[in-house]
């Protein structure tokens, strides 16, 4: 399909604003991710007999602070496929 | 004691190379292998492989859009009433992907009936593995809301439970390779209607518990709460946090599924990643969807 140079415009503007959006989306959860493991390191290293729950709590608390990224992921994914030239 | 045979995983080695074989077979990777039978004969020849990432996606989780592209819709249903039915329901493109849709609900509502009654007539004293895991999810989920709610209100663990198998089994049955196959979470519908379910039952909670107009005040009164606005956002966020975070798992999960094998389809089908984004992804976003609507309840009772 032939695009004219608006619409080439608008679907770069579309998947560059994806891209931007996932890679800047996911720098919050990746950090809130990794802080949780380094604390559930810290704690498991203080009291191992507590581990299954502390593992169980890190996990609940990584996939609840992973929602934004989710978010972001939802954007990008409507700006690739649902923006209509 | 005598050394253990293992069929299975032999079966599976054989199948691999055999694999392996057609693809070096094959030759060039723009080109499929076709294998079958013609005027009675064995034969295997080379087939052009047209393949396009984006169709693909397209064709898997836009399905309406793609055939309203395409033309022609596949006779998915047997019966032309079922058909005229669905095309009587006002919709602006094909009713394909509701059609799947549905068909997967029931799917899944069937595997739920019979995994109960089938727990059911195997009950016993002694209990089997399978009656073990359904008894630890069914104690271990009790223990939560008796923790968040108290002893009193240990009524509201059969729609915990509910919750928490339904949309696990939702979850789990993507991960069966038939084509056609797909999670109902990873259309928005079935997230978005059961997060306004469990907000719903978070106010008609409130409502028993605390009374109808001492609820409302919470969202009217000015005088009373001075940010009511923030509260009436905020119960929509809820729902609006609450399914898309589902929702965006399951469906980021596929996709990643479908790019990487495509990546390598002529090679393997992509085990590991099935087993992370099906069964680990879906198993805790389950737990946390349950999670979270059980503490939106004790946040509104407890006081």
């Amino acid at each position: 399909m032939e695009l004219t140079l608006a619409q080439g415009i608008a679907k770069a503007a579309a998947l560059l604003g994806a891209g931007l959006c996932m890679g800047m989306g996911a720098l919050g959860p990746g950090v809130g991710e990794g802080f949780v493991a380094g604390k559930a390191c810290e704690g498991i290293a203080r009291s191992p007999e507590n581990a299954s729950l502390i593992t169980r709590t890190m996990l609940v608390g990584q996939a609840v602070s992973e929602s934004t990224g989710i978010y972001s992921l939802v954007i990008a994914l409507l700006l690739i496929f649902a923006v209509k030239i | 004691m005598a050394k253990k045979k293992k069929p299975m995983l032999r079966i599976f080695l054989i199948f691999f190379v055999i694999e392996v074989i057609l693809v070096f077979l094959s030759g060039n990777f723009n080109r499929e292998l076709e294998i079958g039978f013609e005027n009675g004969k064995f034969k295997i020849r080379h087939v052009e492989s047209v393949f396009n990432l984006q169709e693909k996606i397209t064709e898997e989780f836009q399905i309406d859009e793609y055939y309203k592209h395409h033309g022609e819709t596949p006779k998915l249903w047997g019966s032309e009433k079922l058909y005229e039915f669905f095309r009587s329901i006002p919709m602006d493109s094909t009713p394909v992907g509701s059609f799947q849709l549905l068909r997967m609900l029931l799917i899944v509502d069937i595997v739920l009936l019979l995994l109960a009654l089938f727990i059911r007539k195997f009950l016993t004293r002694r209990p089997s593995k399978s009656q073990i895991l359904f008894e630890l999810i069914y104690t271990s989920l009790e223990e939560f809301v008796t923790e968040t709610l108290g002893r009193d209100k240990v009524y509201y663990t059969p729609y915990i439970v509910t919750l928490f198998l339904f949309i696990w089994v939702c979850n789990l049955i993507g991960t069966i390779p038939i084509p056609g196959f797909m999670e109902p979470t990873r259309n928005l519908n079935v997230p978005l209607g059961l997060g306004v379910l469990a907000v719903v039952i978070v106010h008609a909670s409130a409502i028993k518990f605390k009374g109808a107009w001492h609820h409302i005040q919470n969202y009217v009164n000015p005088k009373k709460n001075p940010l009511f606005l923030l509260d009436i956002v905020g119960e929509v966020s809820k729902v609006v946090s609450i399914s898309f975070r589902l929702f965006g798992n399951i469906l980021g999960g596929a996709i990643i599924i479908l790019v990487v094998s495509s990546l390598v389809s002529f090679v393997v089908f992509p085990v590991g990643l099935n087993l992370f984004f099906g069964m680990f992804v879906g198993t805790i976003q389950a737990f946390v969807f349950t999670m979270l609507a059980l503490t939106y309840i004790g946040v509104e009772i407890s006081e």
